[in-house]
């Protein structure tokens, strides 16, 4: 199928990716072993490090959103090193164009850009004055072209964010879809009659990706499921009545194992999706179903 | 049976159109050619009154270059490669003759070719560009012959273009992952024959039937070669918004191809579907648009059988949809 060969194809790209970071994580240890001060090594065997763990990480999903501020640390890493030795590695002055290159929050290209203008004033301390100002325009030129190119990438981002799937492939959704698909789904089971129920999870942390992974597989393809924070997650099943969704859940339950916390509300009884949430976190059995509490 | 209100109280799926960050992105850069404009005029000013009349020559002619890729950014038709390859030839004309007279310091110039390389260029031009010009700078900027200038500019090129590829990782990966067609707010045909198998699935599970209308706009190719783009777009919102407004909320519209769109109508009998083609009919004939006049549309339906598998049911509707559009 076309979509499939444009993941395989992207996936390909991954690798490249992947081996252009841990090539520039070599060539970056190269620079710290003949790095003649302490500071300076210490901040590139840092930045080293950190692009290895990236290529050790990446993967070809929204698991990691991309409007995580983690552009913070090589700007760090970068005026720490044109702070500490302007002299020594004044070419890194121009990595400031690259950076703001990349699709980031309005307050962070604030943030680099002051950083920016901050590892610009270090080059005072070996340059005169008007080759230092020369510099610094071209500089500030150059950023507004990486500025430029990012607003030119970033036409597909924005509104789309919030509706797409989280891992290509996977019904796997966030949040703010669930909130839509709350209100129509439960329109829709309510005029075919049908038993739709809101089921929530709470895990630890690190298992939430894998048990997300499972959820997906044991649930049918017309049942979405959704990531809500970093611990829970939430899918809407449905059943042709509560007889056969109890027994459903059930299953359901017992092949994702008993490290989670569950809370079952049919959707008629949901009121809001974040006091659901409140609900199963205060909640102290590992299973409530809500409807069941109401009628006893 | 279904019931179709003719008015829909929430339509979510059609918003409208937000401010285009390419025009940002355009402005931005004809701003940067034009500030770099402004500072190469500085920078010859500058040369004439410390006296060195022979360098003034380069940025007194470059200087215009840049005004002119500002002016053929901005321009009605966009020039954004011819720009951005004018605007690169100055910065390499300006580094490339400065370098060697030492009135630049090489340690800090010699990275500012390959960075405006990436920033101007695609990723993979780019790459070959910085590959093929590197012994050039490294020669010009006496690089050869210090091993660490060499070292700090090929880590700074290979680091450099990371940025460009995580850029484009996150491209791919919007594409992939975005539900709906580019061009308007109906789903693509990836997401739309998925929720089409989780559809037919629905329906088997629960019992129900489920209908499919096909509905082919001939007028699209049409529009888009005579009238341009905003024609076509004018096409597609009207068809979106009859959807949006005559439809119930979980109704599925999806692209199927260019022209072809199917719309999944979950527990539907086919005297319900035959009226909502028949209302989508009217409306969109009753929709009259600047240009290419009432929406023409040519709309079948089809069922779900019993027994029938989803993959035959899909071939079914692909076959009626080419049969839609070649008559």
């Amino acid at each position: 199928m076309q979509s499939k060969y444009k993941i395989g194809k992207s996936i390909h790209r991954i690798g490249l990716f992947r081996g252009n970071l841990l090539l520039a994580a070599f060539l970056l240890a190269l620079l710290a072993a003949t790095a003649d001060t302490l500071p300076g090594a210490l901040l590139l065997w840092l930045a080293a490090g950190w692009l290895g763990i990236t290529a050790s990480l990446l993967e070809f999903s929204h698991r990691r959103p991309a409007m995580l501020p983690w552009q913070l640390l090589p700007g760090l890493l970068l005026t720490g090193l044109l702070w500490t030795e302007p002299d020594r590695y004044p070419l890194w002055l121009w990595a400031w164009a690259v950076l703001i290159m990349l699709p980031q929050p309005r307050w962070l290209i604030t943030l680099t850009a002051l950083l920016a203008l901050l590892s610009g004033w270090s080059l005072l301390t070996w340059l005169p004055w008007d080759q230092a100002m020369l510099s610094g325009l071209v500089l500030i030129g150059l950023m507004a072209l990486g500025l430029a190119r990012q607003y030119g990438l970033q036409h597909l981002h924005g509104q789309a964010r919030q509706r797409m799937r989280l891992i290509p492939e996977l019904r796997l959704w966030p949040r703010e879809q669930l909130e839509s698909d709350l209100v129509r789904e439960r329109s829709r089971a309510q005029r075919e009659e049908v038993h739709a129920e809101l089921l929530l999870l709470r895990t630890k942390r690190h298992q939430l990706w894998a048990l997300a992974r499972q959820l997906c597989t044991l649930t049918r393809r017309f049942e979405s499921c959704y990531r809500i924070d970093g611990r829970t997650l939430a899918a809407l099943l449905i059943s042709q009545d509560a007889g056969q969704a109890a027994s459903r859940r059930q299953r359901l339950l017992h092949s994702l194992g008993s490290s989670t916390k569950c809370r079952a509300v049919p959707l008629p009884h949901v009121e809001s999706l974040s006091e659901e949430c409140h609900g199963l976190v205060s909640q102290h059995e590992s299973l409530l179903v809500v409807g069941d509490t109401a009628h006893a | 049976m279904a019931l179709y209100p003719s008015m829909k109280a929430s339509s979510s799926s059609v918003t409208p159109p937000m401010r285009d960050p390419r025009t940002w992105s355009r402005t931005l850069h004809a701003l940067a050619y034009l500030a770099g404009a402004l500072l190469l005029v500085t920078h010859a000013l500058w040369l004439y009154l410390m006296g060195y009349y022979a360098s003034i020559l380069l940025p007194t002619l470059l200087a215009p270059m840049m005004l002119l890729a500002a002016l053929l950014r901005l321009g009605h038709k966009d020039h954004a490669r011819v720009s951005a390859l004018l605007v690169l030839a100055c910065g390499y004309l300006l580094i490339a003759m400065e370098l060697p007279r030492l009135s630049l310091p090489a340690p800090l110039w010699v990275g500012m070719p390959p960075v405006l390389t990436l920033l101007l260029l695609p990723l993979g031009p780019a790459t070959l560009v910085n590959i093929l010009s590197t012994p050039l700078w490294l020669w010009l900027g006496n690089g050869l012959q210090e091993l660490d200038l060499t070292l700090g500019y090929l880590t700074l090129v290979v680091v450099a273009s990371l940025a460009p590829r995580e850029a484009l990782r996150q491209q791919a990966l919007l594409k992939a992952t975005a539900p709906h067609d580019p061009e308007c707010p109906a789903l693509n045909r990836q997401t739309l024959h998925d929720r089409l198998y989780s559809e037919c699935e629905r329906a088997l599970h629960l019992q129900q039937r489920l209908a499919v209308v096909m509905i082919h706009l001939p007028q699209l190719d049409m529009a888009g070669e005579q009238f341009g783009r905003a024609a076509r777009q004018a096409l597609l919102d009207s068809l979106c918004r009859e959807v949006a407004r005559r439809c119930r909320d979980h109704d599925l519209l999806g692209r199927e191809s260019q022209a072809d769109f199917w719309l999944v109508l979950s527990d539907t009998s086919e005297n319900g579907a035959l009226m909502v083609c028949q209302r989508l009919e009217e409306a969109l004939h009753r929709t009259i648009l600047l240009e290419t006049g009432p929406v023409e549309c040519r709309l079948a339906t089809s069922l779900l059988q019993p027994q029938e598998t989803t993959e035959r049911f899909e071939q079914r509707l692909v076959a009626s949809t080419h049969r839609l559009a070649e008559t």
